[in-house]
C-alpha cells in the first residue's frame, strides 16, 4: 500500500482518531527483560540431551546392564566359580519360555545308534524329546535325535541354567553378569585414571607451551611408540595375570589421548580474549587454568571418556582372548568369550551371549556420548530446545 | 613532549615474534621501534590497517606479551622489563583492557555476576554482598540491570556484550583502559551505545583511554590525538584535529581517503590517494626517523622529506 | 550509457521468506518489493538480521534448508526465481547473475589454481581450452590483478584479502552476467583495499553496463556506490530512494538513527545511538517493529503497521510521522546539522 503523501488520504486512513497520534517515545528505551530463567550450561546440554531418544535409550541400557551386572550374580542361586561335573555344556533353559520351545535345554545329538536309546544309562528315561531322523551307516541303524540335555545329563529335575553351563559346568547367566561386572570395573578405573593422567599431563603441556610442551609431547609420542601388547605381557610378568596389570595395561598409554586433546583444548582456549582479560586483571595462572579454560574443556572430556570406556571394555576383552585375560576362575566377557569359542560349533550359545552383551553395550555406550557430544557442543549452546 | 602529564609512556618498543626453527626461522616485527606518550584524562587512538601492530602494542604495554625491546612507563614507573609479582600487581591494577569480540571475551560458564566480580574477588574483596553490590552499581553504570547478573553471556546481544567487558574493565577503577576495537564487531545502532557509555565514563571517572581501531572515523570523533600505525611502525602522530586538517605522511592521506562518507554527491568523485612505499619514499640513502614538525605534531620522515614538509607548512 | 535507462531488469514483489528455527518460525523478510533497472546500483542497507542477505539468497536460489519463501515473487527475464528448478537455477546463477561475497576465501576452492577456477566458468559455455585461458587472463586484468600470467597458476591462499575478492569478482564476471550481486564484499577488508575493490566495481559497472546489488551495513560505502537505496530494518524495507534523497532528506526514524549513530570525520556532538536492540523475529511485534527503539514513536506504531507515504516519485518511507494527523517532527539535530555542512561543502567546492 503506498499512499501519496500531498493527496487526500483514503477513508481508512483519514478516520484514524488523533488520539492515535499521541507521541509515546521515550528517550531511553531500556533493553528487553528477560522472559526466561538463566539456564547454566549443565542444565542447558542435559535438557538437550533429554531430547535426544537415541541418547535417553542409550543411557537406561546402560543403566539397566550396570544394574544386572549388579544384582544377577547374586540371585541365580549359583556362584560363579560353582562346578558341576553331571551338567557340562549345558544349553539354556529359561522357565516359562521352555514351553514355547525356545531355550528349552534341549540339544540334538547326531549319529547315535538306535539301539542305544534303549539304554537307561546312555539315555535315562524320559530324555529323548523327538527322533528327527534315521539312517542307516554300514548296516548299523543310525538316528539323530533331540533329546532333552538336562535329563541326558542327569542334572535334578527343576534346575535351571539360563544361558546354560560352561565346560565346567558353571552357570553362564551368573559368570556372564559377574564378568560384565569386571569388565566395566576395569573400564570405569582405567578410564578415570586416564582422564585424570591426561588432563594433568595435557594441561600443563597445553597451558605453558614452549620448552615444556616440546619436552611432554616428545615423551607421550615415545611411550605411544612402545608395543602394547609386550608392555602387557611385561606387566603380567611382573604383576601376575590381575585386574592389576590390565587396568596399569590399559592405563600406560590410554592417556595419551586425553592429553593430547587437553593439551589442543588449551591451546584453543589460552588465547581467547575471556583468557586474556583474566591475565589482564591479574587472575593467577592456577586460577586461569582451573577457572577459565579447564571447564570449556569438560564437554570434549566428557565425551571423550564415556567413548573410552567401550574402548576399554574392547581392549579388556581383547586381551582376555588373546589369553592375557583376568586370572580365572574370575571371569571377563573376554574370557568368556575366549572360551566360548573353543566350542563354537558345539554349543553356540557360549559365544553368543556374551558377544550380544558386549555388542549392546558398546553400542549404548556409543550412542550415549554422541548424544552427549551433540549436547555439550557449545556452538548449539542456548538453542533453544 | 616533557612539559606534559604524561601518564604512559612507550620508547622505541620493538615486539617480535620468531616462528620455525633452523632454517625456517622467521621473524616478523609486529612492533618496530614505536614510541608516544598518552597524556593523563586524554583519549588516544591508534589506528591502521590489520597487521600493523596496534593490537599487538596495546597487547605488549598490558603484558599479554613480553617486549622484545624497549621500555613503557606507567605514571612514572617502568612496567617493562623483568616481571616482578609486585610490578604485574601495579600494571594489573591500574591498566584495564577491553577486547574486540563480545563474544570471544566473555567466559562462556560464567555468570555476569562471576565475569564482572572477578576483578574484585581477585583485590581481595571476600564479602560476598559488597561484592555483590559493587558489581550491581557497576552493571548499573554500563546500562544494565540487576536482573542481569545471574544470566550467562549467551543470552546478551553482542551491544550488552560489551558492556559487560567495559564493566569488567571497569569495576577495578583503573587509571587508564586499553579499548581494542571495542566497537568494530558491533552493528552501527550499537556502536554508538558503546562510544557514548565510554565517552560518559571517561568524563565522570577521569579515565585516560588508549583506543585502538582501523575505523579513521571512529577514532576521529573519540580520541583527542591520534597515532597512524603502519606495518609495525608508528607513520604520524597529531591532535585529532591536526591529522585530519593537514595530514603529513603519504600513507595517513591515503588512509583518509579511503574512508567512505555518507555523502553521495561528493562520494562518487571523490579521489583516492594510492600508498605505495617503495614509489613515495627512497629510504636507501637517508634514514627516517621521528621528528616533531610541528608542536605536537610528529612525523616519520628522512630529512630531505623534512626540508619538503617544511617548505610546505611554510 | 544504458540502452534503455528505465527497463526493468529484475524485480521483486513481496517476497516473504521465514526460518524454520527451535521455537518456531523466524519471520526474516516480510513483504520486501523493489525493482532493479539496467544499468544502476541499488543498495540494501540495514544492520545484521534485518534480512538483507536472506533477500538475495533468495533471488540466488541459495537459501539454506530451513527457509521457506512463503510468498511473493522474483521476476526476471519472465521467471518466477524463487520457483524454477535448480537446474534452471544453475544456468542463471554465475551466467547472467554473478554473486560476490564478503568472505573471498570460502567462496574459493582453496585446492585449485585461481585460473582454473575462472576459466571452469568458461569451459562451462562450451569454450575452448585456449579460449578460455586467454579469456581469463583477459578478466584477471580487467580487475586489476598484476602479473595475471604469474598468477595464473597460482593458488588461493598466495594472494591478499583484496586480491582474492578481486578473483572472485574476475570470476562473477567470467560468465558475463548482467547482474552482479554484492553480498559484503568489502567487509572483511582494510579501508584501502575497500576503497580499490569499490572503485573496481564502479569500473567493471560502467564498462559492462551493469545492473548491481549491493548489500552492506556501511552508510559510507552506500554513499561511494548506490544509485537507489533500500534500508531495511525487521524484514522490511522501512525506506527506499535515491541516494540524495536517503542522506539529504531522510524521512524515517530508523534511517536518521542510523545515519546519526555513525559518527563522520567532523562530528563532535555526542552520538545519537539507537537504544535496545532490534525484537526478536519469531514473534514480531504489532505494530512498527521499530516502534519500541524509536524515540519518535506515535500510539498508533505501537498497533498498526504503517503504511509506504509517498514522498517523491522514487521516495517511500513506512512511517506514521507522515501521516496528516502526527506532530510534526524534525530530523535529530547532529543530522540536521551534518547534512547543512554536507550541503555548505558542496557548495564552496
Amino acid at each position: 500500500m503506498i499512499y501519496e503523501k500531498n493527496r487526500p488520504l483514503p477513508e481508512e486512513l483519514n478516520n484514524l482518531s488523533d488520539e492515535l497520534f499521541a507521541p509515546t517515545g521515550s528517550e531511553t528505551a531500556s533493553d528487553e527483560a528477560f522472559k526466561t530463567e538463566p539456564v547454566g550450561f549443565y542444565r542447558d546440554a542435559l535438557n538437550r540431551l533429554r531430547k535426544s531418544k537415541v541418547s535417553v535409550a542409550s543411557f537406561w541400557i546402560i543403566v539397566v546392564i550396570i544394574l544386572l551386572a549388579l544384582i544377577v550374580p547374586e540371585i541365580t542361586g549359583y556362584s560363579y566359580t560353582q562346578q558341576s561335573v553331571k551338567g557340562k555344556n549345558l544349553p539354556p533353559k529359561i522357565p516359562y519360555l521352555e514351553k514355547l520351545g525356545v531355550c528349552d535345554g534341549t540339544q540334538v545329538l547326531t549319529n547315535r545308534k538306535k539301539s542305544s536309546l534303549d539304554d537307561p544309562k546312555r539315555f535315562p528315561e524320559g530324555s529323548v524329546v523327538e527322533i528327527l531322523k534315521e539312517y542307516d551307516v554300514n548296516g548299523v541303524a543310525v538316528v539323530d535325535v533331540r533329546v532333552d540335555a538336562y535329563a541326558y545329563a542327569g542334572v535334578p529335575e527343576g534346575e535351571y541354567h539360563w544361558f546354560g553351563t560352561d565346560y565346567l559346568g558353571r552357570d553362564l547367566l551368573t559368570r556372564l553378569f559377574r564378568g560384565a561386572r569386571i569388565s566395566l570395573l576395569i573400564a570405569f578405573i582405567s578410564v578415570v585414571t586416564n582422564v585424570i593422567i591426561g588432563v594433568i599431563y595435557g594441561s600443563i603441556a597445553g597451558y605453558y607451551g614452549g620448552k615444556i610442551d616440546m619436552f611432554l609431547t616428545h615423551f607421550a609420542e615415545v611411550l605411544d611408540g612402545l608395543p602394547y601388547i609386550v608392555v602387557t605381557i611385561l606387566f603380567m610378568i611382573l604383576f601376575g595375570s590381575g585386574m592389576f596389570s590390565i587396568i596399569l595395561a590399559l592405563t600406560v598409554t590410554g592417556w595419551i589421548g586425553t592429553a593430547r586433546l587437553t593439551r589442543a583444548q588449551f591451546y584453543r582456549f589460552k588465547g581467547r580474549e575471556y583468557v586474556l582479560a583474566a591475565r589482564t586483571l591479574g587472575v593467577p595462572d592456577r586460577k586461569l587454568i582451573f577457572r577459565h579454560i579447564l571447564p570449556n574443556t569438560v564437554g570434549p572430556l566428557i565425551t571423550r571418556a564415556m567413548i573410552a570406556i567401550p574402548g576399554a571394555i574392547f581392549s579388556e576383552s581383547f586381551l582376555a582372548y588373546i589369553g592375557l585375560g583376568i586370572k580365572p576362575p574370575e571371569p571377563s566377557i573376554g574370557t568368556l568369550l575366549s572360551v566360548g569359542q573353543d566350542v563354537l560349533l558345539q554349543y553356540p550359545t557360549q559365544t553368543l551371549f556374551p558377544a550380544v552383551l558386549i555388542s549392546v553395550l558398546m553400542i549404548a555406550f556409543n550412542l550415549f556420548s554422541n548424544g552427549l557430544r551433540d549436547a555439550m557442543d557449545p556452538t548449539r549452546r542456548g538453542e533453544d530446545v | 613532549m616533557a612539559e606534559h602529564d604524561n601518564i604512559l609512556e612507550v620508547r622505541n618498543l620493538c615486539q617480535h615474534f620468531t616462528t620455525g626453527r633452523g632454517r625456517h626461522r622467521m621473524t616478523v616485527k609486529a612492533v618496530d621501534d614505536v614510541s608516544f606518550d598518552v597524556r593523563r584524562a586524554e583519549t588516544f587512538g591508534l589506528v591502521g590497517e590489520s597487521g600493523c601492530g596496534k593490537t599487538t602494542t596495546g597487547r605488549t604495554i598490558i603484558r599479554l606479551y613480553d617486549p622484545t625491546s624497549g621500555t613503557v612507563h606507567f605514571g612514572g614507573r617502568e612496567i617493562s622489563g623483568p616481571m616482578t609479582a609486585e610490578k604485574r600487581r601495579y600494571l594489573t591494577d591500574n591498566i584495564a583492557m577491553i577486547f574486540q569480540d563480545p563474544i570471544e571475551s566473555l567466559n562462556p560458564r560464567m555468570t555476569i555476576e562471576e565475569i564482572v566480580g572477578e576483578g574484585l574477588r581477585m583485590r581481595g574483596v571476600k564479602d560476598k554482598n559488597e561484592l555483590h553490590r559493587q558489581v550491581i552499581e557497576m552493571l548499573y553504570k554500563v546500562g544494565l540491570t540487576e536482573e542481569h547478573a545471574t544470566r550467562y553471556p549467551h543470552e546478551f546481544s553482542g551491544g550488552q556484550r560489551q558492556r559487560v567487558g567495559i564493566a569488567r574493565a571497569m569495576i577495578i577503577r583503573p587509571q587508564m583502559i586499553i579499548a581494542d576495537e571495542p566497537v568494530s564487531a558491533l552493528d552501527v545502532s550499537i556502536q554508538a551505545q558503546v562510544i557514548n557509555l565510554l565517552n560518559d565514563l571517561k568524563a565522570e571517572m577521569g579515565l585516560t583511554i588508549l583506543f585502538i581501531a582501523h575505523n579513521l572515523s571512529v577514532v576521529k570523533y573519540f580520541s583527542d590525538r591520534i597515532g597512524v600505525m603502519y606495518y609495525g611502525k608508528m607513520m604520524e602522530v597529531a591532535r585529532s584535529e591536526d591529522l585530519y586538517a593537514k595530514p603529513l605522511h603519504p600513507y595517513t592521506r591515503a588512509l583518509l581517503s579511503a574512508i567512505p562518507e555518507p555523502n553521495p554527491i561528493t562520494e562518487r568523485h571523490r579521489k583516492r590517494i594510492d600508498y605505495v612505499p617503495e614509489r613515495d619514499h627512497d629510504y636507501s640513502v637517508e634514514k627516517p626517523s621521528m621528528v616533531e614538525v610541528e608542536p605536537d605534531h610528529f612525523v616519520y620522515c628522512s630529512p630531505s622529506e623534512l626540508r619538503e614538509i617544511r617548505r610546505q607548512l611554510g | 550509457m544504458a540502452v534503455n535507462p528505465n527497463e526493468t531488469i529484475l524485480s521483486v514483489e513481496d517476497l516473504t521468506i521465514s526460518f524454520k528455527a527451535y521455537g518456531g518460525m523466524v519471520r526474516a523478510v516480510r513483504g520486501v518489493s523493489f525493482d532493479l533497472k539496467r544499468g544502476e546500483t541499488v543498495a540494501i542497507v540495514g544492520e545484521s538480521g534485518s534480512g538483507k542477505s536472506v533477500s538475495i539468497k533468495s533471488i540466488m536460489g541459495i537459501l539454506p534448508a530451513n527457509a521457506v519463501v512463503e510468498g511473493g515473487r522474483v521476476m526476471y527475464d519472465g521467471m518466477d526465481l524463487t520457483k524454477v528448478s535448480e537446474e534452471e537455477m544453475h544456468k542463471i546463477r554465475g551466467h547472467r547473475i554473478g554473486l560476490v561475497f564478503q568472505d573471498p576465501m570460502s567462496a574459493l576452492n582453496p585446492i585449485m589454481k585461481v585460473g582454473k577456477q575462472i576459466t571452469e566458468v568458461l569451459r562451462h559455455k562450451k569454450m575452448d581450452k585456449a579460449a578460455a585461458d586467454a579469456r581469463a587472463l583477459e578478466l584477471m586484468k580487467a580487475v586489476g590483478i598484476p602479473d595475471a600470467e604469474k598468477r595464473f597458476n597460482q593458488y588461493p591462499f598466495q594472494f591478499s584479502g583484496g586480491m582474492r575478492q578481486r578473483i572472485v569478482i574476475a570470476i562473477a564476471l567470467a560468465g558475463d552476467p548482467e547482474i552482479l550481486i554484492c553480498d559484503e564484499p568489502t567487509t572483511a577488508l582494510d579501508v584501502t583495499v575497500q576503497a580499490k575493490i569499490l572503485d573496481l566495481i564502479n569500473q567493471i559497472k560502467e564498462e559492462r553496463n551493469l545492473s548491481v546489488i549491493f548489500i552492506t551495513h556501511d552508510l559510507g560505502v552506500v554513499a561511494h556506490m548506490a544509485d537507489r537505496v533500500n534500508v531495511m530494518y525487521a524484514g522490511k524495507i522501512v525506506e527506499t530512494g535515491t541516494a540524495e534523497e536517503i542522506f539529504f532528506e531522510p524521512a524515517h526514524p530508523y534511517t536518521w538513527a542510523l545515519l546519526s549513530s555513525v559518527p563522520d570525520l567532523q562530528t563532535r556532538e555526542r552520538l545519537a545511538s539507537i537504544p535496545g536492540t532490534p525484537p526478536n523475529m519469531i514473534f514480531p511485534p504489532k505494530g512498527d517493529a521499530f516502534a519500541a527503539r524509536n524515540r519518535y514513536a506515535l500510539k498508533i506504531d505501537f498497533e498498526k503497521e504503517p503504511p509506504y507515504f509517498r514522498l517523491s516519485d522514487t521516495h517511500l518511507a513506512a512511517t506514521w510521522l507522515l501521516h496528516p494527523k502526527a506532530p510534526k517532527v524534525e530530523m535529530p539535530e547532529i543530522l540536521k546539522e551534518r547534512i547543512k555542512r554536507m550541503k555548505e561543502a558542496m557548495a564552496d567546492g
